[in-house]
């Protein structure tokens, strides 16, 4: 639990097991958006269909925002990539025996929260700087302009750590408590938690989702 | 000394958490359920946030658990 096949690379430390259990993530979800979106018809296919309602479930999480479908992709694949990585974890991968750590969900190394969650700050202050300019920051020279400016740079650094210990912590609990059910009765005790590991899974792919969408939505939307 | 001291401190981290997240717990249902007595129609809406906003007090929770086992673990 929680420990890393760490690694070398030039001078870096690189965790090999997340980052082959992402690339495995990765694939799948390319893959499946490969597969799904072949010859395309006017009157869907089966596996048209549900592509079709899979973007219709984020376009309609994205309506509130002015021009919502542009921010479709950033939002949909930090969506379906987490929620892949999320579900890993209850497979039975951990047969596999790794030279150190184990081959578990990616989104247990902060590591990986942690860039998902710097690439979305980089992404709502784009889209903050593009829709309103240099006044997204700068709230004029009077008291209240300059308390709110520090807020928002205080917000910088809240929110990527919230979201990125958020999604960390939830699941590696989730994997303590499921060895601690081991540890009681390996027989049955471990498979109620891990239903409710599925659940939170789903829940939690969809609150980072949810909080992209209002970190988008605050930084484009004018102030009144 | 020190494990006793450690053991300690991890009951306290997920006692303190866990009564935190369950008070969040507690009122975020007492609003659902104000609000679905005085528009029951706006359910399905309210629901939905009421999910995010307990997936929120919760994770609170989840960082006192987080370090319960941190402390233990050692």
């Amino acid at each position: 639990m929680g420990e890393h096949w760490v690694g070398y690379i030039g001078s870096f430390h690189v965790h090999f097991d997340t980052l082959l259990t992402m690339w495995c993530a990765m694939a799948f979800v390319l893959l499946a958006a490969f597969i799904l979106t072949r010859k395309l018809e006017i009157i869907p296919s089966k596996m048209q269909a549900a592509a079709e309602s899979i973007i219709k479930f984020f376009l309609g999480n994205l309506a509130e925002i002015k021009n919502g479908e542009k921010h479709i992709p950033i939002v949909a694949s930090l969506f379906l990539f987490i929620l892949v990585a999320n579900l890993m974890g209850q497979l039975p991968l951990r047969l596999i025996q790794l030279k150190q750590g184990e081959v578990a969900s990616p989104t247990n190394d902060i590591n990986m929260t942690a860039a998902m969650a710097v690439i979305v700050l980089i992404y709502y202050l784009y889209q903050g700087f593009k829709a309103k300019g240099i006044k997204y920051i700068y709230h004029g020279l009077s008291i209240t302009g300059i308390i709110t400016t520090l807020v928002d740079l205080l917000e910088m650094i809240t929110r990527p750590l919230s979201l990125a210990v958020r999604l960390f912590a939830n699941i590696l609990a989730g994997e303590i408590l499921v060895s601690v059910m081991l540890g009681i009765s390996a027989i049955a005790a471990p498979i109620p938690v891990m239903f409710f590991e599925i659940f939170v899974a789903f829940l939690q792919a969809f609150v980072f989702m949810m909080l992209t969408i209002a970190y988008i939505l605050t930084s484009v939307s004018e102030e009144h | 000394m020190a494990t006793e001291l450690a053991t300690l401190g991890a009951g306290l981290a997920i006692g303190l958490a866990g009564l935190g997240a369950g008070l969040g717990l507690g009122i975020a249902t007492k609003g659902l359920m104000e609000g679905i007595a005085r528009q029951p129609e706006a359910s399905g809406k309210l629901v939905g946030f009421f999910i995010i906003g307990a997936a929120l007090a919760e994770a609170c929770g989840i960082y006192g658990l987080l370090i319960a086992f941190m402390l233990i673990g050692k």
